[in-house]
């Protein structure tokens, strides 16, 4: 056997003792990798998340970058647009019909991406509260772990005023290890006091903490003015009981309560007037014991 | 100048090493010399010089995607970096390696190789191996550039720095062996086609785990065995995918990222006995 023929038969041994090997070795790869799951082998041959991850061919979590930046985008456009003043949370004039679809790609690309979750939860309710709840539980779902979707998914069904769900989601949320304790006393917030103030408050100040989207968090802190609006002008309208029980009539400037305002450490500007939380002075409707946002200078949401 | 450079690099290195090295006649040696030269060759075709774009892209992506992500930079500059990575190095492997050989018999500088004491396997490895230095510079650079961004975007330590190592890692192992693939087409085919095949593995690649689920919804026993033949034939890069967990701040177990690795390492050793097997076949009197 001369040395040529000695050395093709060894490569000739290499390549079919190493794919015997190679293939060893993907069994044994294959063991370290979740079980294939039966029930996806029915619809294999459809576009499904793990199909469309692999059609990206390795380049899934910045195809998801590109749909989560393109739905911000999408948003971002059409508020510009709109004439008016607009909340995230509340876009429904915005006809923003392809914002779900975007989102949804997005997270199939990518499933542990958890803000488009929270983008959803936040601004699809009032577009399509069905997608909102679905795009959240199928974060919940590629995320048994993330308490901060049950948080936003609690806050789905408290926005529909759902509260006994509220109260449960917030309640599996509470369950999980890593979980804060403010969601355990949630649970028991909603299912005592529902839509209340005190429960809104709650729910944005933790949304404001939590949220790493700049849109999210401007959303809640409006929330949070104006429920301290709602707040001041409650206190205002005590004031203004107290004066027509001294005077028997109703302020007819914001002069006559000057004192009481300063005896009370509450902030006015140059004319005697009480600043609302945005820092504008409100109104006193003359004569009728009553308040209102100057809504030309406030930036409180009105509603 | 550059043209009588290459035309000479080859076949002088290997006589150089013959010469200077104790032992010289060692194939070890041999292989190291050749696999210097390819990787000189490789960096003066400036192929490094895409790590130019890629520090260009990663600067703007730091100043500009914190506007347009929501927060969500630090996410993006990691995608970003490691598929960018991934791509540039696919195009260097599939691009300049159905060339490492093809120029070599298209400058008839491969007489002058195989003319030494040279044998085609250690050609082939050797030029292999030059290619995967080039390699290995370029995904550190980028590993760095990575690294370097997601500090400035942090303002300072960021805790997805160590974690992009790994994913780093098995994109580098996954070059290895579309490397590989791109030397075995080469090495009885045009650079055209080459390019074309080593793409198709690339893709390919990416979709074997579908034909294991194909294979199991399939009735007929024989299409069965047929699809599950090729699933543990074809190359499975889906393992070596961890640029999105990594993103995440997620590592891949330590297990199995040694089990890739001695994947790869057999299913490269496969491609190249092969590769050598074609190879040596063809005449080249």
């Amino acid at each position: 056997m001369n040395n040529e023929r000695l050395k093709r038969i060894t490569l000739g041994l290499v390549i079919v003792v190493g794919m015997a090997c190679a293939a060893l070795m993907v069994r044994w790869t294959d063991t370290l990798q979740p079980p294939v799951d039966p029930n996806a082998v029915d619809d294999s041959l459809y576009l499904n998340d793990k199909t469309a991850r692999r059609m990206s061919l390795g380049f899934n979590g910045l195809a998801a970058d590109w749909y989560w930046m393109r739905s911000l985008q999408y948003v971002g456009k059409k508020m510009n647009n709109y004439q008016g003043n607009i909340r995230l949370d509340d876009l429904s004039n915005l006809n923003l019909k392809l914002l779900a679809p975007l989102l949804d790609t997005a997270t199939t690309l990518d499933p542990e991406f958890i803000e488009p979750y929270e983008y959803a939860a936040v601004v699809l309710p009032a577009i399509d509260v069905q997608q909102a709840i679905r795009l959240t539980e199928k974060g919940i779902n590629a995320n048994p772990n993330a308490w901060r979707l049950y948080h936003q998914l609690g806050y789905i069904y408290w926005r529909q005023g759902q509260y006994q769900l509220a109260s449960e989601t917030y309640a599996r949320g509470a369950q999980i290890p890593g979980a804060p304790a403010w969601m355990e006393a949630m649970t028991a917030k909603i299912q005592s006091e529902g839509g209340s103030r005190s429960t809104a408050r709650e729910i944005y100040t933790r949304m404001y903490e939590q949220s790493t989207d700049n849109q999210v968090r401007e959303m809640a802190s409006k929330h949070l003015m104006r429920l301290a609006s709602l707040d001041e002008q409650d206190s205002l309208r005590k004031i203004f009981a107290g004066y027509r029980s001294r005077t028997g009539k109703c302020p007819e400037s914001w002069r006559e309560l000057a004192a009481v305002f300063r005896a009370g450490g509450i902030p006015m500007d140059q004319s005697g007037a009480p600043l609302d939380p945005s820092g504008a002075p409100y109104l006193l409707k003359a004569g009728a014991c009553e308040v209102e946002l100057d809504w030309k200078t406030t930036k409180v949401p009105l509603k | 100048m550059d043209e009588q450079l290459r035309t000479l690099d080859t076949a002088e290195a290997t006589t150089h090493y013959e010469k200077s090295k104790p032992g010289g006649s060692g194939s070890l040696w041999r292989m190291s010399a050749i696999a210097r030269n390819a990787f000189r060759e490789a960096v003066r075709d400036r192929v490094l010089y895409n790590l130019v774009l890629f520090v260009l892209l990663l600067t703007a992506a730091s100043i500009f995607i914190g506007e347009l992500s929501g927060g969500q930079e630090r996410k993006v500059i990691v995608d970003l970096g490691l598929s960018a990575m991934l791509l540039f190095g696919m195009f260097i492997a599939i691009f300049v390696g159905v060339g490492l050989v093809y120029k070599e018999i298209e400058r008839r500088t491969i007489y002058a190789v195989f003319s030494k004491p040279v044998g085609r396997g250690e050609f082939l490895v050797g030029k292999y191996l030059g290619l995967c230095l080039t390699l290995l510079v370029n995904v550190l650079v980028m590993g760095v550039g990575v690294s370097l961004a997601l500090l400035y975007v942090n303002r300072g330590w960021d805790p997805l720095i160590p974690t992009i190592w790994p994913a780093v890692l098995l994109i580098y192992l996954e070059l290895m062996l579309l490397t590989a693939v791109a030397l075995l087409f080469s090495s009885f085919s045009s650079p055209a086609l080459s390019a074309l095949l080593t793409f198709l593995t690339f893709v390919i690649g990416h979709f074997s785990a579908d034909l294991k689920i194909l294979a199991i919804s399939l009735g007929s026993t024989g299409a069965r065995w047929f699809f599950t033949g090729l699933y543990y034939l074809l190359p499975n890069l889906s393992n070596y995918s961890f640029i999105t967990p990594a993103a995440h701040g997620r590592t891949p177990a330590a297990g199995f990222v040694l089990a890739t690795a001695l994947y790869g390492l057999i299913y490269i050793t496969v491609i190249l006995a092969a590769a050598t097997l074609i190879f040596s076949r063809r005449n080249f009197k």
